[in-house]
């Protein structure tokens, strides 16, 4: 049991938390502004982690670089969708909400089986940054390091610019209140258009992390995708900082759960969390609009 | 003996108090007047007495029996009907629809579509919409949608008619018809009725009984006249507005 | 009176395929049936109430695992009752917290219920010591073929006559606005209870009968997202607000599958992704509202 308590398991579940953080905070944005459910978000998680394999397999390109080509092409991807799809659905405004759900389940299937024609469906792994970072007795991995870094570091840059910027302002306005925030003259059509883009930016960027720290597969999104619900519905919507610390909570969740049982209890574990938050806290994905029923 | 009795309804939005224990009567075959600006907790008012939203404190009673907290649809069964000020039809299915199955499910009696269509004729007569029963609710005018309102509410038989704003952004001749429609459909279906509304002269013209709402309180209560010359609310609502 | 008879005919003609064909025909008929059956179930619940079920392999699964678990212990046809009831008691127990509750809650709930089943049985069977079972003597493919044909009768029938009633009307009135519906009466959280746990008993009984045919049990396998993305795209493709939707939906794709899945299925997929959202964008009511609108247009 003495292991439970070892600094290793500690930053493993910072690590991984700090990934979930960074998952969740695309969703919350993109779910808080548009409220459509993007299910398709872990696939762009996915995305990334192939941007992040393709430029060091070939070029020997890892981070910062490979990061930023993550998020570039999660969000270039995001605009196309944004733009071919979503914009369509939202202008004509007719059953949003399930059909948004069909597009999204759509994309969702389609990049996983572009990605598998591609790369073929195995999975992959390369090693990069793996050597070993000592504080004291706990011994890191670079690539873990680097994920809770900087996974921290947007989480956070992306509160502070909420609170302070001027776009951020405009947005937080979006989450509170679409009507309201359009009548004092929010442009809510091109905040909603920054959330998506920024928000699958940041699932690109979080599957370029992971990929330096596990092995990749097309299929991989679904569960980051449902972890991404889970800390959306812990930390609240629209609500970053509880974003945070959702995401950390999950993480420490699953570490030390798996820590306790065994590494195949690992799905179970995330879909446990996920039904049973959901089965809790059915109204969660309401955020403050909850008091209204 | 009072239809309907609100005592000290209270509705809290998180920090904000949108109704401020308002207390008031309704006798049975009255029409009642809810005036106040924008904000004023009116539509607020009707959703607890619908059961669209469930009070933060106080009791509603109906017909001698308790509803406050009970889920919109048992309230409907009961015999509260509403209508929506944004309106809100099932936009997909027909205005014959629409009615039909407002009929099927608000009536205790009635479950089949037979007896139900019989209604629906019934009262999309009443309410002027008889020829436009085969098309889609969603292609509607908004006067047809106002009146689709109506007429779904007053499918499902009931007692208390709650009209929210039915002629709000009509033209002069729309509200003078609908003025008459509502006049008749109390007559007609023996109802009490609940009407909020900012067209002020046809509150006058309509209402036995006026209460007036501001930031979520009652401020006054009386016939049209005596409000007309209250003082509090000719200052805070009929007032100059500096 | 001309559309039943017509349809008697196709029934009793498709019930005759086992007496004419090849066992490749009786095969895909046999797929067109399972197909058109769980399509047509999803509709219950997501065409007419709107509330979209992204995991509805969970009970297909779940009435396969049913007959596994009974296997060689009791007839099939009660473990394929069985399946069929504990896929509607699953429903039940899924639904009962969340459609109390207004909005997506259920929608995401149905996306992560599917996985969490498929993993609690991996580890099951894992547990169990068991890789993948083996179900040897089961029916003949012809007897499967009536059963699935049966099934596929009974989901038709049962989508067309909710459809044209009161329940129906009120799942039909909460797709299209809910707290109107509830304003005029409507029970919404019983009604769209009643629906899901409809949808899922018929797919209880396909799994069960599934595994049969394919006489091997993998929950990778039989749990797949894939049949829950297929039933989605079918009823989309072919129209989720009546009957005959899911027909063609199902015809379609089984078609399309037949040509492409074995040789490229992640081309297949890809496309069945395309058509899902060309029908989501420019025909949201599916081949049969197309033709409906014509039809109204023309006479």
């Amino acid at each position: 049991m003495s292991s439970l308590l070892s600094g290793q398991l500690l930053v493993a579940a910072l690590a991984t938390g700090g990934l979930y953080a960074l998952v969740a905070v695309g969703l919350n944005l993109v779910y808080g502004t548009m409220r459509l459910l993007n299910v398709a978000h872990g696939e762009f998680v996915m995305v990334g982690a192939y941007v992040a394999f393709l430029l060091f397999s070939t070029w020997q390109i890892g981070p910062p670089w490979s990061l930023l080509a993550a998020f570039a092409v999660a969000t270039a991807l995001g605009l196309a969708a944004y733009r071919g799809l979503f914009h369509r659905l939202l202008e004509r405004n007719q059953r949003v909400e399930a059909n948004s759900l069909l597009l999204f389940f759509a994309v969702s299937v389609i990049l996983q089986n572009v990605v598998a024609l591609t790369f073929s469906a195995n999975e992959r792994a390369y090693r990069h940054l793996d050597g070993i970072v000592t504080f004291g007795d706990v011994s890191v991995t670079e690539s873990r390091l680097l994920a809770l870094v900087v996974s921290l570091a947007v989480c956070l840059a992306v509160a502070l610019a909420l609170r302070y910027a001027a776009v951020g302002q405009a947005i937080r306005a979006v989450l509170q209140n679409r009507d309201a925030a359009a009548l004092v003259g929010v442009n809510v059509v091109q905040v909603q258009r920054l959330c998506f883009a920024f928000g699958v930016g940041a699932a690109g960027m979080a599957g370029a992390l992971i990929s330096l720290t596990q092995g990749i597969s097309p299929f991989m999104g679904f569960p980051f995708t449902i972890a991404a619900f889970v800390v959306v519905i812990l930390g609240g919507l629209g609500n970053l900082t509880g974003s945070l610390v959702g995401g950390l909570l999950l993480g420490f969740l699953e570490t030390y759960g798996i820590a306790l049982t065994a590494a195949s209890y690992r799905s179970i574990l995330l879909y446990g969390v996920f039904v049973g938050v959901l089965i809790l806290l059915p109204r969660g994905l309401f955020g403050r609009r909850a008091a209204r029923r | 003996m009072s239809l309907l009795s609100v005592e000290a309804a209270t509705k809290r939005f998180g920090g904000l108090t949108a109704l401020d224990a308002v207390s008031l009567e309704v006798a049975p075959g009255s029409i009642t007047g809810v005036m106040g600006a924008n904000g004023a907790g009116k539509t607020t008012l009707f959703s607890l007495i619908a059961g669209t939203d469930r009070p933060s404190g106080g009791r509603i009673t109906f017909d001698g029996r308790r509803v406050d907290g009970l889920p919109a649809d048992r309230v409907c069964r009961l015999g509260i009907a509403r209508t929506f000020q944004i309106v809100r039809p099932f936009a997909g299915m027909t205005v014959l629809d629409n009615v039909a199955v407002a009929a099927m499910y608000g009536r205790r009696r009635i479950r089949a579509r037979g007896p139900a269509e019989v209604i629906a004729w019934e009262v999309l007569e009443a309410t002027g919409l008889a020829d436009r029963a085969h098309q889609a609710a969603g292609s509607l005018t908004l006067a047809g949608r106002k009146r689709l309102e109506v007429a779904r509410a007053l499918a499902t038989g009931p007692r208390l008619l709650l009209l929210d704003e039915v002629m709000a952004g009509l033209t002069a001749t729309e509200v003078a018809e609908a003025l008459a429609m509502i006049e008749d459909l109390r007559r007609r279906y023996d109802l009490t009725i609940l009407v909020i509304e900012h067209v002020m002269r046809a509150l006058m013209r309509l209402c036995d009984r006026i209460v007036v709402l501001h930031h979520g309180r009652l401020i006054a209560i009386g016939t049209p006249a005596e409000i007309a010359t209250h003082p509090e609310v000719v200052d805070a609502y009929l007032g100059g507005g500096s | 009176m001309k559309a039943p008879l017509g349809l008697a005919a196709a029934v009793v003609a498709a019930a005759a395929l086992p007496l004419l064909g090849s066992d490749y025909a009786v095969g895909i008929g046999l797929s067109l049936a399972m197909w058109v059956a769980l399509t047509q179930s999803w509709v219950l619940i997501s065409g007419m109430a709107g509330y979209v079920s992204l995991g509805h392999v969970v009970f297909y699964g779940t009435g396969a695992y049913v007959m596994v678990l009974a296997w060689q212990q009791y007839p099939p046809w009660l473990a394929v009752l069985a399946g069929g009831i504990a896929a509607g008691v699953l429903a039940l127990a899924i639904g009962w917290p969340v459609l109390r509750v207004r909005g997506p809650s259920f929608v995401i709930l149905t996306f992560g219920v599917a996985e969490l089943v498929k993993y609690v049985v991996v580890n099951v069977e894992g547990a169990l010591g068991r890789f993948g079972r083996v179900l040897f003597g089961g029916p003949d493919l012809q007897t499967l073929y009536w059963a699935m044909l049966g099934l596929a009768v009974a989901a038709s029938v049962l989508t067309y006559v909710v459809r044209r009633s009161r329940f129906g009307g009120g799942l039909i009135a909460i797709r299209e606005d809910e707290d109107a519906a509830e304003a005029v009466g409507i029970p919404a959280a019983k009604l769209k209870l009643a629906a899901f746990a409809l949808s899922a008993v018929i797919p209880g009984m396909v799994g069960a009968i599934m595994v049969m045919r394919s006489t091997y049990f993998e929950p990778l396998q039989v749990f797949s997202p894939v049949v829950s993305f297929t039933i989605v795209t079918m009823a989309v493709i072919g129209g989720s607000d009546d009957a005959p939707g899911p027909l063609f939906g199902a015809a379609f794709l089984v078609v399309l599958a037949e040509t492409l899945w074995s040789t490229l299925p992640e081309a297949y997929m890809i496309a069945q992704g395309a058509l899902l959202i060309a029908f989501v964008l420019f025909a949201p009511d599916g081949i049969h509202g197309r033709l409906t609108a014509r039809r109204a247009r023309s006479g």
